[in-house]
């Protein structure tokens, strides 16, 4: 058996999808496009029932893709029951999407989510509901598990009867004469295709021309002009109305307003949160306080882990051990020396790595769950719309940009929350180019040894070209590669809810599995590579100047001297691409004392490596989340190449500009 | 009268919807048709977007999107100072909500003097002067 999850955004399908299916489950893409499927079993009297979670939506037009994914899937696949989870504290509206799949499909089941939040604000006959639809109608609270198991009961044992709404005369009159003739063309769902031709829908008169409909697609135009003719308006906008008349009369037969017109909670929390001044500096103020908290709870754990692995080099000389000291000890009892090193030095530390941000990603996932599940992300949206654009991107495009503050990897992740494919990639493209946690700490480390002065000045002049660059190149894109139709951003603004512990951990650890398994093999991968060419030739000190590496860094030498790169700064470089926060081991591995660190580069020198430092190449579970996410080699091409471009570009410009005006020698 | 003209706090009936392909779409989709009411929110700190109440939800549109939308300004009841002459133009509400009321006289089209303010309030109506509770000045809009 076959369910279908259907239903508009904010609705709370996805808490429906989880307690239905609990930990069966399996996140993937829909065939060819980047757009989200769950799908996952429940078991009932057993038998294992296939669950697919549908995109969520409003409609079911033609004119987005996860409208098309749903429909087509309803379509095809032909789920044996659908359930259309409602919003009930908005039932106007949700009940919008049930007209329309009432046009696709007989078995329907209605689930009125959050019922004990609608009840505050209306009285339902669900008894009613029912009775006019001829389809089981089931109250549920998804966040506390109510109502799931009859829901399960309802879809396998409830009787569908159907009453389907119908139009006006004079248009049903048309549907049944297309109907008519689409009976020769052998398809099922005539009605649907009726409608939808009526409609002038682009994706069914494309399917019929495709079959040699022309005739019927002749016939729908001239009913359609009549239509509009006896109307006088759009044949969109007359079929909208129609079935919001349905949803309209319906939701004022089965429910009866209480307390009309009161102050709710959410119109006091907007009042302050979207203030017309207040607005953006509480917004500010929330993610200064967001990333603190990640850093200071990350901070103990990170530590620890690395601790655990990479043991610690005590002041005085000595090392305590790590795993990574101990298993290579080991394996070197019955392996040979090279095959331990590589198995410890090169994957195993790349596992310590993946494993030392995996704090930072899981704390990141819960703040952006929270602001989430709360109904903020919506009003920073608002908010932050009108800067946006300027950028190509829409109001929600801020929050992946600034969450690369923390760590560039859930901040990919997280422009899944962007519809448009196109602003997806731009702020994928532009995500990079802000400095991440590990970067921030490098650019401390470095800037408190050689601008012990004037630090600050130096970490904000980071920060603030990197912002400018990003401004910049984001207009540019989206007026060049990243051209493309803006989309409509008619985003709802769901009331503020108190998130549950349950939903956000679910969240959170969704979004983290799926970078640990995926993401992780290619980095213990690169990390191996990475070994290589440190390790090889055979014999030579582990990234010293004779090893691959520390060749190809005095190769590209004279190149880095255009830069005011030191061969040690572009061997540091390279051990950068593995986990940015390396550099500062490679530099302490390289040179031994701070000392020597500080002799080694000018001030100027020295920025012109931030500066590089900033832009170049992502690290390898950036580019790794990269591919994940757009399943795009050439994508991620671009990427490493954009980076490195701005790198030599700026660190050329400072260091030479400096050279000329004989600053930071 | 076009819907991005509307303030903060004012209220208005949708008189048609605009704009092409995938924006036409979607304000249908969410609600935006002829014949609804709309109230404008809030708007954001850079003047745009908009947030608006249409059918107990809230929606945010664009400038260019609201623009799109032709409108008419229209008053819920329980805001019309006592002295005050209206029309009622809509009631929000089932079958059972508007048969009440127009036993009252007051239907789409009929002229009613406001007496008393909100609430509840006191109006003349062609049929007598009946008090109006909370819960139904809300629902009766009037130019």
């Amino acid at each position: 058996m076959l369910i279908a999850l259907a239903g508009n955004p904010n609705t709370g399908k996805t808490t429906i999808f989880n307690a239905l299916t609990g930990s069966h489950q399996h996140v993937g893409n829909w065939p060819g496009v980047t757009v989200e499927k769950k799908e996952g079993f429940a078991e009932y009297k057993g038998e294992r029932i296939r669950i697919v979670d549908l995109p969520g939506t409003y409609s079911l037009t033609a004119y987005s893709l996860e409208e098309l994914i749903a429909r087509n899937f309803i379509l095809e696949e032909k789920p044996d029951v659908v359930i259309d989870i409602i919003d009930s504290t908005n039932l106007e509206r949700n009940l919008y999407l049930l007209t329309e799949l009432m046009e696709l499909t007989d078995k329907i089941v209605v689930a009125l989510n959050m019922f004990d939040e609608a009840r505050k604000k209306y009285r339902i006959d669900v008894e009613k509901m029912r009775r006019i639809l001829g389809i089981p109608v089931v109250p549920t609270i998804a966040i506390k598990g109510q109502g799931i198991k009859e829901l399960l009961r309802e879809a396998v044992e409830g009787k569908f009867n159907l009453k389907k709404p119908e139009y006006p005369r004079d248009v049903e009159d048309r549907i049944k004469r297309i109907e008519e003739m689409l009976k020769d063309h052998h398809l099922e769902n005539e009605r649907w295709y009726a409608i939808k031709l009526l409609e002038n829908d682009g994706d069914v008169v494309k399917k019929l021309q495709g079959i040699g409909a022309r005739d019927v697609i002749h016939a729908a135009e001239h009913f359609r002009h009549e239509l509009e003719d006896i109307y006088g308006d759009d044949i969109e906008t007359l079929m909208a109305s129609f079935r919001y008349s349905f949803s309209h009369g319906l939701f004022h037969e089965v429910a009866e307003p209480i307390n009309v017109g009161g102050v709710t909670i959410t119109d006091m929390i907007d009042h302050v949160v979207a203030h017309k001044i207040f607005g953006i500096p509480i917004f500010l103020v929330v993610m200064y306080l967001s990333f603190n908290f990640v850093f200071q709870v990350a901070a103990p754990f990170q530590d620890a882990i690395d601790l655990i692995f990479n043991g610690k080099d005590l002041s005085n000389g000595a090392h305590i051990a790590g795993l990574i000291d101990l298993s290579y000890s080991w394996m070197a009892g019955f392996l040979p020396d090279w095959l331990s090193s590589f198995i410890n030095y090169g994957m195993l530390r790349g596992l310590a790595a993946v494993l030392t941000f995996t704090p930072i990603i899981m704390l990141l996932f819960i703040i952006l769950s929270i602001l989430e599940d709360s109904g903020y992300l919506a009003r920073v949206a608002f908010l932050l719309d009108r800067i946006m654009r300027k950028m190509g991107l829409e109001g929600r495009g801020v929050i992946s940009l600034m969450l690369g503050l923390g760590c560039n990897v859930p901040a990919i992740m997280s422009t899944r929350a962007l519809r448009n494919e196109r602003e997806r990639k731009l702020s994928i493209a532009l995500n990079p180019l802000i400095p991440c946690g590990a970067r921030i700490q490098v650019f401390a480390f470095l800037t408190s040894l050689f601008f012990a002065k004037n630090q600050a000045v130096v970490l904000w002049s980071l920060l603030l070209i990197s912002f400018a660059v990003v401004g910049i190149l984001g207009y540019i894109y989206s007026k060049t590669i990243f051209r493309g139709e803006v989309e409509p951003f008619v985003m709802e603004l769901p009331p503020y809810r108190l998130p549950t512990f349950k939903g956000i951990m679910i969240h959170m650890w969704e979004k983290s599995e799926g970078f640990l398994r995926k993401a992780g093999t290619i980095i213990i991968g690169a990390a191996g590579i990475i070994w290589l060419l440190a390790a090889l030739p055979w014999g030579v000190e582990y990234g010293s100047e004779a090893s691959y590496i520390g060749q190809i860094a005095q190769f590209l030498g004279p190149a880095g001297h255009l830069f005011g790169l030191t061969p040690e700064a572009i061997i540091a470089l390279f051990f950068g691409f593995f986990a940015k926060e390396v550099v500062i081991d490679s530099f302490t591995v390289l040179f031994g004392s701070k000392q020597a660190l500080l002799a080694s580069m000018t001030q100027l020198q020295a920025y012109s490596f931030l500066l590089f430092l900033l832009f170049y190449t992502p690290c390898v579970a950036t580019l790794a989340t990269i591919y994940q996410e757009t399943r795009s080699r050439k994508f991620v091409f671009f990427v490493v190449i954009e980076g490195l471009a701005l790198a030599v570009l700026f660190s050329f410009l400072a260091y030479n500009i400096g050279l000329l005006l004989g600053v930071g020698g | 009268m076009k819907l991005s003209e509307l303030n903060p706090g004012e209220t208005a009936l949708v008189i048609h919807v605009g704009g092409n392909g995938a924006v036409h779409r979607r304000l249908l989709s969410m609600g935006i048709l002829p014949g609804t009411v709309i109230r404008s929110v809030r708007v954001s700190p850079l003047g745009d977007p908009v947030i608006y109440e249409i059918r107990g939800s809230f929606i945010s549109l664009r400038r260019n999107e609201a623009e799109e939308v032709e409108i008419e300004k229209i008053v819920p009841l329980h805001l019309v100072p006592p002295g005050t002459v209206v029309k009622v133009v809509l009631i929000d509400g089932g079958m059972g909500f508007i048969q009440n009321l127009s036993k009252m006289g007051i239907s789409p089209g009929k002229v009613v003097e406001v007496l008393r303010p909100c609430c509840p309030m006191l109006v003349r109506t062609p049929t007598g002067s009946f008090p109006i509770g909370k819960g139904m000045a809300y629902r009766i809009y009037v130019r």
